[in-house]
C-alpha cells in the first residue's frame, strides 16, 4: 500500500512541477517581447523599424516553422506567399480592381488566400520527394514574382502599387510596431498551442518517423495540408504588414533572399523549436544593421551559418539551450515493467473477433516473400511467428498492418475484410504495432514520443489547440496521463522528460511498446522485440506480453528467441520460404521433426 | 570625426525624451560638419550607376572640404549599401531620419528602391535629391522634400520618340522590352506616347533577357514592317543579342533606346564591331562629344578637373557630374544660409538655372524634375570615350 | 520562324539534359541531388570565359583547365555537403548542405566575376545562322557526353563499379569496391560533366552568375520528367523541355513561359511522381 500513498501525494508535486517547467518555457518568451516592448522607449525610429521588420518576419517563420521545423518539409520558397499576401491587401485597399475594402478586411481575404496557396504549394509535398518538392516551392517563388511584374493592370507591374495604411493609432513607426509586435506575440502563442497539442507531435512524427505515423492511424495528408493552410494564412498575414511596412511595393522587394532568411531561421534556430527559430529570425533581421561593411556579402554569411548548423550543430540554437539533456543519465538503469497497472489502461473489454489471414501471395519482382499463407490471430492468444530469415516473418506483419498490399488474398478482422495497402486504417481497428529497427522521435522526449501514440485519441480539431479552447486542454491532459501510465507499464517513467535518442537500445524497444499501448489495442503486433535485449530483459518483456494478453489482446510476435517464443506463446506457425512449414501449440512444434533439424538446431 | 556604423547608444536618451514628449525635431545642428547620407547600390546586381557617382560625391567632397568647406563646416558623407533592396533602402533611410540625422540624402540609384523610400522620405520631410527615371517619384504636391536631378522616364522617352520619329523619320516602330518591372513599365509607356505621337506601334514584346535566341522576335517586328526599333532594357546580354541577331539577319534596321545599349560591356558580347552600329541610346549634351571629339566647354571643364583625380574609363561622364550636382546642391543650400530641413528645401525651390556640370537644374515649388528635357538626346551607342558618346547624327 | 524555335529549342535543351544528367551522375552513387549541380554549369560558362578570354588559353587547355575546376568544385561538394549527410539520409540534410554550397558558389561568383553577363569566346567559328557555334555545339556535346558515358558505363571498369554501387550500395561494399573513392570520383565526374555544358553552352548563356539558379531548376525539370537517375529519360525530357520553353517564349511572351514551365513541372510530377520514364519507388519498411 506504499505505492497508493506516494501516488496520492504525487498530484501537489505534478501541479508545482508543472507551474514550473512551463514558466521555464514561457520566460525566454516574455523577455524577448518585454524586451521588444520597449524598443521604441529607449531608441528611435531606426530601431522601431528593425524591430517592426523582425516582428513581421516572425509572423511568417512562426508558420512557416511549423512546415520546416516540425513536419519536416522543406519549402525553400515562401517568400512566394508573403508576396501573395503583400499584393492581395496593397490591391484590395487601393480599390484599383475592387471597390476598396476595408484595411482589415482586406487582410482577412489575404489570409484566405495564403491559405489556400500555401496548400497548392503544399500539395506536391503529399507525394514527392523532400528535394523535388523544395524545388517546387522555389519554382513557386519565381513565378508569383513574375506574375506581379505581367498583371500590370492588378498589381502595377514594374512600377508597383503603394501598400495599405493603418488607421490611427498605428500609422505611425511606433503604431505599427505595436501592432505588428502584438501580431507576433498572437503568432507566437498559437503556434506554440499547435506545437505542444497531439497535431505538433503528429508533425514531427511525420518527419522523423513517417512509418510509424502510418501504424498510429495519422493521416500525413490531412496533417499536412491544415498545417499548409495555417502557414499560408501567416505568411499573407505577414505580407500585408511587410506592405504596410515598405509603404510602397514593387516586384523586386520580394527576393530570394529573403526566401533563404526565412528558411535558415529556422535551421539556425532547431528544428522542433519555437524559441529558437525566434532568436534565428531576430539575429538574422539584425545581423545586417551591424555588419554593414558586409553588407555584400550577407547571403554568402546566411550559407555559410546553414552549412555551419547542417554539419556541426544540427540541433541548432534550440539544441544549444537544451540544458536539461545534458545531465548525464544514471547508467545502469534497468527497465523494470509493472504489468500490474495494465488494467488501467487497457480497460476496454477484450474483443470477440479474429485476424484472419486467408491465401496471402506476395512477390517482389521474382522473388516469392508470401506464398499462399493462412493465419488467424485470436483475441487473448499470444501468436508466434518464426522461421529462418527471408521467410516472409515481417512481411506478413506488414501485410496485415497494410503496408504491403498482397497480389491476392484477404486479411480480414471479423466479418469485414480490412483495405489492403493502407497503413493508416488499422488503428482505429484497434491494431497497433512496433518495428523491427525502432521508429521513433530522437528529438522529442520519452514522453512525447509515447503520446504521439494516442493521437487519434484526441477529440479537439486544429482550430481548438490553436486557440487553446477547453478540449484541447482536456485532450492534453488526457494523453499526457495516460502516457505517463504506459510508461509506467514498461517501466520508462523515470524516464519520460529525456530526449528519446538519449535512450539505449532496449529502453526504446519498450518505450514502442509503450507508444503502441496508447491506441488501447486490440491487437499487438511485436516486430522482434527481444532483439538487442539482456535476459533480464527478455524475460520481464516475456511477462509484459502476457499481461497484455491477459488483459485480451491478440498478440503476434514474431521472434528469433526460440526461447522467448516456447515460453508464452499459445499457437506457432513456422514459416519458411513464404510458407507455412508447421503450425501448433509450442509441443507440437517442438516435437515437429522437420523444425526441429532445419530450424531449432537439433 | 569618423563616425561609427550605428552607434546605438548615442542620443539615446534624448531620442526618448523626445519620443515620450511625442516632439518631432525639425531643426538640424548649426556647427559640425554638414551631414549627407548617400543612399547606393555600391554591390549586387545594378551596382554601376552608383559606383559611377560615389566617385562624383567623393571628388565633390574632397574638393569642397579642401577649400575650407561650407561657411567653415566640412562636407561628411554616410553611405549605405543598399545593394539595390528595396527592403535594405527602407532600413537604411530610417536609419538616416533617425538615427543619424543627416542633413539631406542624396540617392536611393535605383527606381524600385526610390518607390519605397519616398513616401517614408516625405513623412519625415528630408530634403532628397534622386536619379530614378520612374516618373511617379516626383510629385510636388505628395512629395515637397523630393527632387530629381536626372530625367525622369518621359525624358528619356521623349528624347527616344523625337529621334526616332523626328530624326529617322520611321513611321512604324517595333517596342521590346525585358520582363523585368522596368522593362515591362517602360515598354507600356512608351509604346503609349508612339501612338499617341501618330506612329505605328507594329510589334512589341517583353523577352525574358536570358532567352538565348532573338531571332523569333526580330522576324516578326520585321515582317510587321518596323523602320525602327525601340529597347527598354537594362539587360547588356540582352542588347547584345538584338544587335548579333539584327546582323545575322541581314537587316539594317535602327535601335533606339535604353542608354544600357552603350554599356561598355557589350563591346565584348557582340560578334563583330560592325554589329554595334546604328544603335542609339539616350545620353546627354552635357556628356556628348561632337564631330570634332570637342565636349561643351563647361563639361571640359569638369573633365580637366577631374583628370588624375577620378577614373572615367570604365563608367559615365554622367554619372560622376550628377554625383558631384548632388553634392554641390546641397553645399550651394548652406552657403545661402539654410539652417534647417525646411530652409535647405525652399532653396532648392528657388533654383533657377544652376549650372551644374550634368545639366542646369531649374527647380520650382511646383516642378521639381529639375533636368532640362532639351539636354536629353541620342547618342552613337558604340562611339564611348571616357565616359562620353559621339552625339548621334542628325542633331543640330 | 519554327526552324529557329527548333534550332534555339534544341540547343537550350541539351544543356538542360546535360545539368539533368550531372544531377543523375550524382545521384547514381549517392542517393543524393543537389543544388550545385546548375551552379556548375554556370561555372562551366565563367571559368571558359576566365581561362580563354581572360588569360588568354588556347581552347582545348582552356576546356581542359575549365573540366578540372569544375571537377574540384564536385569534389569539394562531395566532401563538405554529401559525405557528411550520408549516415542520415533519411533527414534530407543533403537538400540543406548542397543548398548552401550552391547559395556560396554563386555569391562568390557574383562579387569575384561579375553580376553582369561576361562574354564567352567564339571557339568555331563556321558560318551564320545554324551553323553558328551557339545552336549546334550544345547538343554535339550532349551527344559526345552520353555516347561517353555509355562507353565508360559498358565497356570499362570503373564504370562497371559506378554502375554496381547504382544499383545496390551495400552489395558493391560488401564486394569490397572502394565506395567512398568511386563517390568522389562520380561527383568529379559529374561536375565536369556540368562544366562541359556550360562551356559547351557558352555562347548561348554567356558567362552570367545568373545561369546558376536558372540551370538548377530548368536542368532538374529533366530529370522529373525522365525519371530520376534515368539518363536517356534526361535526354528526351531536357529537349522536350527545350523546344517547349522556346515554343512557350514565341506563343505567349516572356513573362508567361516560365509560368508555362512551372506549371507543365508540377501538373507531370503529380500525374507521374516518378516521371514519365521512371520505376516504381522501393520498400519503406
Amino acid at each position: 500500500m506504499k505505492a497508493d500513498t506516494s501516488a496520492a501525494a504525487i498530484p501537489d508535486r505534478k501541479t508545482e512541477r508543472h507551474w514550473r517547467d512551463s514558466a521555464i518555457h514561457v520566460l525566454p518568451f516574455l523577455a524577448i517581447f518585454g524586451f521588444a516592448a520597449i524598443v521604441p522607449m529607449v531608441t528611435n525610429d531606426y530601431w522601431a523599424l528593425i524591430a517592426t521588420r523582425a516582428a513581421i518576419y516572425w509572423m511568417l517563420v512562426s508558420g512557416l516553422n511549423l512546415v520546416v521545423g516540425f513536419a519536416g518539409q522543406l519549402a525553400i520558397g515562401y517568400v512566394a506567399l508573403l508576396t501573395l499576401g503583400a499584393y492581395t491587401t496593397s490591391v484590395l485597399v487601393s480599390g484599383n480592381v475592387l471597390p476598396p475594402f476595408p484595411l482589415f478586411a482586406a487582410f482577412g481575404v489575404a489570409a484566405l488566400f495564403g491559405a489556400i496557396f500555401g496548400v497548392i504549394v503544399g500539395l506536391p509535398a503529399l507525394r514527392l520527394r523532400t528535394f523535388y518538392f523544395a524545388m517546387s516551392t522555389l519554382g513557386f517563388a519565381t513565378i508569383v514574382t513574375q506574375i506581379a511584374l505581367a498583371w500590370q493592370s492588378v498589381t502595377g507591374g514594374g512600377i508597383g502599387i503603394a501598400g495599405p495604411e493603418f488607421p490611427p493609432p498605428f500609422n505611425t513607426t511606433t503604431g505599427l510596431f505595436y501592432f505588428c509586435l502584438g501580431c507576433a506575440v498572437l503568432g507566437t502563442w498559437m503556434t506554440a498551442n499547435v506545437a505542444h497539442s497531439r497535431f505538433g507531435r503528429a508533425l514531427i512524427a511525420i518527419r522523423d518517423a513517417e512509418v510509424a505515423t502510418e501504424s498510429l492511424g495519422i493521416s500525413k495528408p490531412k496533417m499536412l495540408v491544415s498545417i499548409f493552410l495555417l502557414a499560408g494564412a501567416f505568411a499573407a498575414f505577414a505580407g500585408g504588414l511587410f506592405a504596410t511596412l515598405q509603404t510602397y511595393i514593387t516586384p523586386d522587394a520580394f527576393s530570394f533572399d529573403l526566401s533563404v532568411l526565412f528558411f535558415i531561421a529556422i535551421l539556425i534556430g532547431g528544428r522542433g523549436s519555437i524559441l529558437g527559430p525566434l532568436l534565428g529570425t531576430i539575429i538574422l533581421t539584425l545581423l545586417p544593421e551591424f555588419a554593414a561593411p558586409l553588407a555584400a556579402w550577407s547571403t554568402f554569411l546566411y550559407a555559410v551559418l546553414l552549412l555551419a548548423v547542417v554539419l556541426v550543430a544540427p540541433g541548432g540554437i534550440a539544441a544549444l539551450l537544451d540544458f536539461k539533456n545534458r545531465r548525464p543519465l544514471q547508467s545502469n538503469r534497468a527497465i523494470i515493467p509493472r504489468p500490474a497497472v495494465l488494467p488501467e489502461l487497457l480497460s476496454r473489454e477484450s474483443a470477440h473477433t479474429t485476424i484472419a489471414l486467408r491465401d496471402i501471395s506476395l512477390s517482389f519482382g521474382a522473388v516469392r516473400a508470401i506464398d499462399g499463407l493462412n493465419l488467424d490471430i485470436v483475441p487473448a492468444r499470444i501468436h508466434g511467428l518464426i522461421g529462418p530469415n527471408g521467410s516472409g516473418k515481417t512481411t506478413t506483419l506488414n501485410v496485415i498492418s497494410g503496408y504491403y498490399a498482397p497480389q491476392s488474398g484477404t486479411v480480414s478482422l471479423g466479418d469485414t475484410e480490412l483495405p489492403r495497402g493502407r497503413p493508416e486504417t488499422r488503428a482505429e481497428h484497434g491494431i497497433a504495432r512496433t518495428f523491427q529497427t525502432p521508429r521513433t522521435v530522437g528529438e522529442a522526449s520519452v514522453l512525447q514520443n509515447v503520446m504521439i501514440g494516442g493521437t487519434i485519441a484526441g477529440q479537439g480539431t486544429l482550430v481548438e489547440s490553436l486557440l487553446s479552447l477547453p478540449r484541447h486542454r482536456a485532450d492534453e491532459r488526457m494523453l499526457e496521463e495516460t502516457a505517463r501510465l504506459a510508461l509506467r507499464v514498461v517501466g520508462l517513467e523515470s524516464l519520460a522528460s529525456v530526449r528519446a535518442d538519449r535512450l539505449q537500445h532496449s529502453e526504446l524497444r519498450f518505450l514502442e511498446i509503450a507508444r503502441a499501448l496508447m491506441l488501447r489495442p486490440r491487437f499487438l503486433m511485436l516486430d522482434e522485440p527481444a532483439a538487442g535485449l539482456s535476459v533480464d530483459e527478455i524475460a520481464r518483456l516475456g511477462g509484459l506480453i502476457k499481461e497484455i494478453k491477459g488483459q485480451g489482446v491478440g498478440v503476434l510476435l514474431v521472434e528469433h528467441h526460440a526461447d522467448l517464443i516456447f515460453d508464452i506463446c499459445d499457437q506457432i506457425t513456422v514459416l519458411n520460404l513464404g510458407r507455412v512449414l508447421a503450425a501448433g501449440t509450442p509441443s507440437e512444434i517442438r516435437q515437429h521433426k522437420e523444425v526441429v533439424s532445419a530450424y531449432l538446431g537439433g | 570625426m569618423k563616425i561609427t556604423r550605428r552607434e546605438f547608444t548615442k542620443g539615446t536618451a534624448a531620442a526618448a525624451g523626445a519620443a515620450a514628449l511625442g516632439l518631432a525635431s525639425p531643426a538640424i545642428a548649426q556647427s559640425g560638419p554638414i551631414r549627407i547620407g548617400w543612399l547606393a547600390a555600391l554591390t549586387g546586381a545594378s551596382s554601376a550607376p552608383a559606383i559611377g557617382f560615389d566617385r562624383g560625391v567623393k571628388f565633390a567632397t574632397e574638393t569642397i572640404n579642401a577649400a575650407g568647406g561650407v561657411k567653415g563646416r566640412k562636407i561628411e558623407i554616410i553611405t549605405r549599401d543598399t545593394q539595390g533592396d528595396p527592403t535594405k533602402a527602407v532600413n537604411a533611410t530610417q536609419e538616416m531620419i533617425s538615427q543619424l540625422k543627416v542633413d539631406a540624402v542624396w540617392g536611393p540609384t535605383n527606381s524600385g528602391e526610390s518607390l519605397a523610400i519616398t513616401p517614408i522620405m516625405s513623412r519625415a520631410k528630408m530634403p532628397n535629391i534622386h536619379p530614378c527615371v520612374i516618373d511617379s517619384l516626383i510629385d510636388a504636391q505628395k512629395f515637397p522634400n523630393a527632387f530629381r536631378i536626372a530625367p525622369s522616364n518621359s525624358q528619356w522617352d521623349d528624347a527616344v520618340r523625337r529621334y526616332t520619329l523626328q530624326i529617322l523619320k520611321a513611321k512604324k516602330v517595333a517596342v521590346i522590352g525585358d520582363t523585368t518591372g522596368y522593362g515591362v513599365a517602360a515598354l507600356n509607356a512608351s509604346v503609349a506616347a508612339l501612338k499617341k505621337d501618330g506612329a505605328e506601334v507594329v510589334y512589341q514584346a517583353n523577352i525574358d533577357a536570358t532567352q538565348p535566341d532573338m531571332t523569333p522576335d526580330m522576324l516578326r517586328a520585321k515582317n510587321a514592317g518596323a523602320e525602327a526599333i525601340v529597347v527598354w532594357s537594362t539587360s547588356t546580354g540582352m542588347d547584345a543579342r538584338l544587335f548579333n541577331t539584327r546582323a545575322n539577319m541581314g537587316w539594317d534596321v535602327a535601335f533606339v533606346g535604353h542608354p544600357s545599349m552603350s554599356s561598355g560591356e557589350i563591346k565584348a558580347l557582340i560578334d563583330k564591331p560592325a554589329n554595334w552600329e546604328k544603335v542609339y541610346a539616350v545620353g546627354y549634351r552635357s556628356c556628348s562629344y561632337d564631330a570634332n571629339g570637342k565636349l561643351p566647354p563647361h563639361s571640359e571643364e569638369f573633365v580637366s578637373k577631374l583628370k588624375g583625380k577620378t577614373e572615367l574609363k570604365d563608367t559615365l561622364l554622367w554619372w560622376v557630374a550628377g554625383g558631384y550636382d548632388a553634392v554641390t546642391l546641397v553645399a550651394k543650400a548652406f552657403q545661402e544660409g539654410a539652417a534647417s530641413h525646411e530652409d535647405i528645401i525652399k532653396y532648392w525651390n528657388s533654383v533657377k538655372n544652376y549650372p551644374g556640370y550634368f545639366g542646369e537644374y531649374t527647380f520650382t515649388p511646383t516642378e521639381h524634375n529639375g533636368y532640362p528635357g532639351k539636354d536629353v538626346v541620342m547618342s552613337d551607342a558604340s562611339t564611348a570615350k571616357d565616359g562620353t558618346f559621339r552625339l548621334a547624327p542628325g542633331y543640330a | 520562324m519554327l526552324a529557329s524555335i527548333l534550332a534555339s529549342g534544341l540547343a537550350v535543351g541539351a544543356v538542360y539534359a546535360l545539368i539533368g544528367v550531372t544531377y543523375n551522375t550524382m545521384f547514381s552513387t549517392s542517393r543524393v541531388m543537389s543544388f550545385t549541380a546548375g551552379q556548375l554549369g554556370m561555372l562551366g560558362g565563367v571559368f571558359g570565359s576566365l581561362f580563354v578570354l581572360r588569360l588568354g588559353l588556347p581552347v582545348i587547355p582552356g576546356l581542359i583547365a575549365t573540366l578540372l575546376c569544375c571537377a574540384v568544385v564536385g569534389v569539394i561538394t562531395e566532401i563538405l555537403a554529401v559525405r557528411p549527410v550520408l549516415k542520415s539520409l533519411d533527414q534530407h540534410l543533403y537538400v540543406l548542405s548542397t543548398l548552401a554550397l550552391a547559395l556560396m558558389v554563386q555569391q562568390i561568383t557574383a562579387i569575384e566575376w561579375s553580376t553582369e553577363p561576361q562574354p564567352f569566346p567564339k571557339i568555331f567559328d563556321i558560318g551564320p545562322g545554324f551553323l553558328d557555334q551557339k545552336f549546334w555545339l550544345p547538343i554535339a556535346a550532349c551527344a559526345v557526353t552520353i555516347v561517353g558515358l555509355e562507353f565508360l558505363y559498358r565497356r570499362t571498369l570503373v564504370g562497371h563499379a559506378f554502375v554496381a554501387i547504382a544499383e545496390d550500395n551495400f552489395a558493391a561494399r560488401a564486394l569490397g569496391l572502394p565506395e567512398r573513392n568511386l563517390r568522389m570520383a562520380s561527383y568529379a565526374l559529374a561536375a565536369a560533366i556540368g562544366g562541359f555544358a556550360g562551356f559547351a553552352g557558352g555562347q548561348l548563356l554567356l558567362a552570367f552568375v545568373a545561369n546558376g539558379p536558372l540551370l538548377n531548376f530548368y536542368g532538374f525539370v529533366p530529370v522529373a520528367l525522365g525519371g530520376l537517375g534515368n539518363n536517356r529519360g534526361a535526354v528526351v525530357g531536357g529537349l522536350a523541355l527545350g523546344l517547349f520553353q522556346q515554343a512557350a517564349n514565341f506563343l505567349v511572351g516572356g513573362i508567361f513561359s516560365s509560368v508555362a514551365v512551372f506549371v507543365m513541372f508540377i501538373v507531370v510530377l503529380l500525374a507521374a511522381p516518378q516521371g514519365l520514364f521512371g520505376s516504381s519507388s522501393a520498400r519503406r519498411v
